[in-house]
């Protein structure tokens, strides 16, 4: 009876403990606001990640299955990319904007230069079926990866059973983004008391919070509002960014604010990638800003730096730089996964 | 052991008292075109060759809620369903309502709400593979129709309507009131033949985003549906 007793136990702790999915805690300092992505619709989960990160590196989700998302976001580059200033899709078509980088994810609620996408689980579907990126139909790209012998498993391990959806799918894609938290720069150290600045890093600091705080603001370096910063418009482009998505003309112009650190790793700059260097960016604040109908207030007219000034902040903006984040072995290209049955040639 | 039996009681008292308080209350949807049921393939056959045509159309429909006089008295839990041409059954709803509930109009929306629109990616009738989802700007379709027409200046003489929009000003959600009497079946005709009567398709042949006439659109919707008499 008791020998029964302890089989029937162990089998119901070995049954329980296959049902439970490894819970993943995202890690992030006690200095940065609450994230506002709601996890509890999508509760991390090692194996959900791992799924989702397959999915990120994997060039299934492009039509002809030559472009991932990596393809534009590379892990090198804070999950931007720098040979490019537009993104480079399919077909070697070229897009309107520069591909951004991605991290602190989870403290976002819009996407997109202009703001088109309104949740994170959304955002792939834009890529995906974009005809001069990936060109894809979204319930072909779900087709496809049920016919590819890696996914029943890693979905049945992400989710318990192997089915897959457009929702699991899209869930997983975020979750592996969602881990994709960068807070490791050496100004980070100075937060948690590790690392100091020199006394120019100091310096640049005082500069940044008096000039560009109010919109990159420490410690994620931006409100991730949207801001028309006085660029002048590329009239191969013609890109209105938010005004186009609302059709008001109060947001004609506004791009959103994209998050200063990692900045060595994601040139070029700007929604259109025109500034290939940090000084250029700069410069464009102190004596390029064009004043248009919409431009934000506090740069009318332009901000006002010394050259030393300058040079002090490119300093500071430097220790933004999160090489952690950068060669994390946990965000790169999964190779157990995908390497073993690459492509989908075989189908 | 008495303790089985007062259990074995209880159960079968509340499984009886279920079963005497909740009615199917079914809703069988029917799209019309040419004043004939375009739910039926034949009928769609035959249309191949008359100068207005139905390809696609598939909407969702959420929030059913019964009135009697004036109050509400009834909602569902679960909200947005896919009705679609191609799928015969979606255009049938059932609904689990109490045998005595006494109501006089019918309430639903014609579209996605809102916090739906924002809340991240959605299963089943709502998972973006049903291609009811716009990829370029977050947001459901709200309801889908293409189709040709010889008047149709388009390629293909292709009409194209998807309407859809959560946000001021060009929300395209419509709430549905149509009196109704108190059975457990009630038939809805969805008639387009009201639409195309009143959309010009020489000049209006295509809208595909969140618009002005998105919304004049959602509200010409709203009066194609009718209590099948």
């Amino acid at each position: 009876m008791k020998i029964k007793l302890i089989i029937s136990m162990v089998v119901l702790i070995i049954c329980s403990a296959s049902m439970l999915q490894d819970k993943y805690e995202l890690l992030y300092p006690n200095y940065f606001p609450s994230p506002v992505y709601d996890f509890e619709k999508n509760e991390l989960t090692t194996e959900k990640i791992e799924l989702g990160r397959a999915l990120f590196y994997d060039p299934i989700l492009s039509k002809d299955n030559s472009i991932s998302c990596a393809s534009c976001h590379s892990p090198y580059n804070a999950f931007a990319h720098t040979d490019h200033d537009l993104s480079h899709g399919i077909e070697d078509k070229i897009g309107i904007r520069n591909a951004p980088a991605l991290f602190n994810l989870a403290w976002q609620t819009t996407f997109m230069w202009d703001g088109a996408i309104n949740h994170l689980d959304m955002q792939a579907l834009a890529p995906i079926s974009s005809p001069t990126e990936m060109g894809e139909d979204f319930k072909n790209v779900v087709e496809k990866i049920k016919r590819k012998p890696i996914y029943p498993k890693l979905f049945f391990q992400a989710y318990g059973d192997s089915l897959v959806t457009g929702e699991r799918l899209l869930k997983a894609l975020s979750q592996f983004q969602l881990t994709l938290v960068s807070a490791g720069s050496k100004y980070d150290g100075v937060k948690k008391e590790t690392a100091e600045f020199s006394d120019q890093e100091t310096a640049g600091y005082i500069t940044f919070l008096k000039h560009c705080n109010a919109c990159h603001r420490e410690p994620l370096f931006s409100t991730y509002q949207f801001k028309n910063n006085g660029l002048s418009i590329d009239s191969s482009l013609n890109d209105f960014g938010k005004g186009v998505i609302t059709q008001k003309a109060k947001d004609s112009l506004l791009f959103k604010i994209p998050s200063l650190r990692n900045l060595s790793y994601t040139y070029p700059y700007m929604h259109d990638g025109r500034f290939r260097k940090l000084k250029e960016v700069i410069n464009h604040y102190t004596s390029g800003i064009q004043e248009t109908a919409t431009l934000d207030v506090r740069l009318k007219n332009g901000i006002s730096l010394t050259e030393n000034e300058k040079v002090d902040l490119l300093a500071f903006l430097l220790t933004l730089d999160d090489k952690n984040f950068v060669f994390n072995p946990k965000n790169k290209f999964p190779k157990k996964i995908l390497l073993p049955s690459e492509g989908i040639m075989n189908n | 052991m008495r303790n089985n039996i007062l259990i074995g009681i209880l159960l079968l008292a509340s499984g009886s008292i279920r079963a005497q308080e909740d009615i199917l209350f079914e809703l069988h949807f029917e799209p019309l075109l040419h004043n004939t049921s375009l739910l039926v393939e034949n009928n769609r056959e035959e249309f191949a060759s008359y100068d207005l045509t139905v390809e696609t159309l598939k909407f969702y429909l959420s929030s059913f809620e019964l009135y009697n006089d004036g109050k509400p008295v009834f909602s569902t839990i679960q909200n947005c369903y896919l009705l679609d041409l191609a799928d015969p059954d979606s255009w049938k709803i059932s609904l689990t309502i109490p045998e005595k509930l006494s109501f006089d109009q019918l309430n639903f929306q014609l579209g996605v709400d809102s916090l739906t629109n924002v809340s991240g990616a959605m299963g089943d009738d709502l998972d973006p593979v049903n291609g009811m989802y716009w990829t370029w700007q977050s947001g459901y379709i709200n309801f889908k129709l293409e189709g040709t027409a010889t008047t149709c200046p388009a390629r293909n003489n292709r009409f194209q309507y998807h309407i859809g929009g959560y946000q001021a000003p060009f929300e395209s959600l419509q709430t549905i009131q149509l009196p109704v009497n108190p059975n457990s079946k009630i038939s809805i005709t969805l008639n387009l033949d009201t639409i195309f009567n009143e959309v010009n398709l020489s000049e209006n042949y295509k809208i595909m985003s969140p618009s002005e006439s998105s919304t004049i659109f959602s509200k010409l919707l709203k009066k194609a549906f009718v209590i099948k008499r």
